[in-house]
């Protein structure tokens, strides 16, 4: 039986900074007892796979580093409808994926949840490499509060 | 008619990188045509060097979110290699099956969210969902099923934990593969849906053809349409070279339209993929595989590289058709559980495995406490290169009369039905706010 809400934390650890929402849901998800009705989920880049981790669900939460014309570190709560996308996909290969299509054609299915929330944040640095950079690594208790702070309101 | 076209498809501002396709032709008379590729996922095997054995799977499925099941089976498959772990027959079942539910994955996710559009005239799969919603839902329901199943044998849907070298972590129990199965049979008419839907556009389909070599795997004992067991061969070749010879077969060189390696073999071009494992195992799909095959007008031979998506449709029914016939294999033989116990030790080999996109090639040398001191690793998309490059040279003069948009368009088709993977290292979002 699927939970009504699902965490996703999408984004490639190998990436430094691009892992952010895998490391999250990786540290939410050691607290998955706090939380019964929720299921924490590493998306990885996961892609069109997020449809069916998101079908049949009341609410999706789904972390991931965005570009948002922050400051590096910067953590953003919004909803699909207060963005729009600002990258361009040649639709050469599947291996592109732009979260937001997908949560577009969920909604066209008729298979969105209710509630979609994404949290993006800001990343200091994209290379090959693992692990975070210092200046997430110093924010992660942010990022963690706010993100229980929306499974707690889930929850009420 | 004389044409004057200038097709420049760049995408070089992207966070993940594409390939690039150009075309100069003047009067009619062609000057440039190239397929630029300005990147490879090469920095993997710097990343994997003084690692442990047993975190390469881990660090690899990361390469790829749409193969990153084969990328863990290459690797893992080579570490064995280079060990000489042995795998029960058991487990090398139950990774087949495993490797199967990503052929089905990525074929449906090609084929109906990429492929279809192209063939019903939209420009993406959100306007699909409104003009054919009930293909929609079938592909829908297929990816949903291929997940799935992936989730149970392979622990996730993408990047698997299960695979460790020597054998499984977890298998499926007897129920769990029982509940599959009857899933499995009652996919075909999704199955056949997606592939009437696709023959009711098949005349959409670009005719073009190019003598082409083409290669893959090929198992002969037991003969099988093979991803996973075999040598390498090619349609040019009567014999089979041994997967740790890969280097021989890929003549791996630089190019300078591209940072990715380019690769040749009997010829000045290759390809891999779907449509080079039917052309070289045809005749040994399964029963229902080979009637789609029919009906979709695919024959061994087929030179026309559109085609590919077709084959793609054929495999996904092979995939299907024959895991249903593993799954009784297994059940009859009863799940037992395993425990694997590995003792690293100094080696250096290869592991191949079929790609949905094609053959893919992992080398690893390993130290005598089983650590990382070389890799090298060959990706489907890069042995196709060099044949999207010909097939351009041979196609834009056939098309050039048809005018600037529908040579871009064809030729973004083209560069689609090889199904490549250029880069998908990254999926970051970039947005604007609005509100």
């Amino acid at each position: 039986m699927r939970k009504p809400t699902v965490v996703l934390g999408l984004g490639n650890p190998l990436m430094a900074d691009d892992g952010i929402g895998v490391d999250l849901v990786g540290r939410l998800g050691q607290e998955a007892d706090c939380y019964p009705a929720v299921d924490f989920i590493d998306a990885g880049v996961g892609g069109m796979s997020v449809l069916h981790m998101i079908e049949g669900r009341r609410k999706a939460i789904l972390i991931d580093s965005a570009h948002m014309g922050e400051a590096p570190g910067t953590l953003r709560r919004f909803t699909p409808d207060q963005v729009r996308i600002a990258k361009i996909l040649a639709h050469q290969s599947l291996h592109e994926a732009d979260l937001l299509r997908v949560l577009t054609l969920a909604e066209q299915l008729g298979q969105a949840p209710e509630t979609m929330v994404i949290f993006g944040i800001q990343p200091q640095v994209v290379e090959p490499r693992q692990g975070l950079s210092g200046l997430l690594l110093d924010r992660i208790d942010h990022y963690l509060r706010e993100i229980r702070s929306e499974l707690e309101k889930s929850a009420g | 008619m004389a044409k004057t076209v200038n097709v420049n498809v760049h995408h070089v501002t992207r966070v993940e990188g594409h390939g690039n396709i150009v075309v100069n032709a003047t009067d009619g008379k062609v000057e440039k045509v190239e397929w630029q590729v300005p990147e490879a996922p090469r920095f993997f095997e710097a990343m994997v060097r003084g690692r442990s054995y047993e975190d390469i799977q881990t660090i690899v499925s990361r390469i790829c979110g749409i193969c990153s099941i084969t990328h863990s089976l290459a690797s893992t498959k080579a570490v064995e290699n280079a060990m000489g772990i042995r795998v029960s027959e058991q487990a090398d079942k139950v990774r087949i099956l495993m490797h199967y539910s990503e052929q089905l994955q990525s074929h449906v996710l090609h084929v109906g969210y990429l492929v279809s559009p192209d063939l019903f005239g939209l420009p993406s799969v959100v306007p699909l969902a409104a003009k054919a919603p009930e293909v929609v839902m079938a592909v829908i329901r297929l990816h949903r099923l291929a997940n799935e199943w992936s989730d149970l044998i392979a622990g996730r849907t993408t990047h698997p934990v299960t695979l460790t070298p020597g054998g499984l972590t977890k298998f499926p129990t007897e129920k769990e593969l029982r509940e599959l199965q009857e899933r499995l049979k009652n996919s075909v008419a999704d199955l056949k849906a997606v592939a009437e839907a696709v023959l009711s556009v098949a005349g959409n389909i670009p005719d073009f053809t190019r003598e082409t070599e083409y290669i893959a795997l090929k198992q002969d004992n037991p003969p099988t349409y093979t991803f996973y067991h075999g040598d390498i061969t090619s349609t040019d070749y009567d014999g089979a070279v041994s997967i740790h010879d890969w280097q021989s077969v890929a003549n791996e060189y630089m190019n300078d339209q591209s940072t990715a390696k380019w690769t040749k073999w009997h010829r000045e071009s290759y390809t891999v993929g779907a449509l080079a494992r039917f052309n070289n195992n045809a005749e040994l799909l399964s029963p229902l595989a080979k009637d789609v095959a029919k009906m979709l007008g695919l024959a061994k031979g087929c030179c026309n590289p559109f085609m590919n998506s077709v084959a793609q449709i054929v495999e996904c029914v092979h995939v299907v058709e024959t895991s249903i016939g593993m799954i009784d294999e297994l059940l009859t033989a009863g799940v037992k559980p395993e425990t694997v116990k590995v003792s690293p030790k100094a080696g250096k080999a290869s592991g191949c495995v079929e790609a949905p996109r094609g053959i893919l090639f992992h080398q690893y040398e390993f130290d005598r406490k089983g650590n990382c001191v070389g890799a090298d690793i060959c990706i489907p998309t890069n042995q196709n290169h060099a044949a999207i490059q010909q097939d351009f040279e041979k196609f834009v003069p056939e098309i050039l009369d048809e005018g600037e948009d529908a040579v871009r368009l064809k030729l973004e088709m083209l560069v689609r039905s090889y199904d490549p993977c250029i880069s998908c290292s990254t999926h970051m979002l970039n947005v604007q706010f609005v509100r």
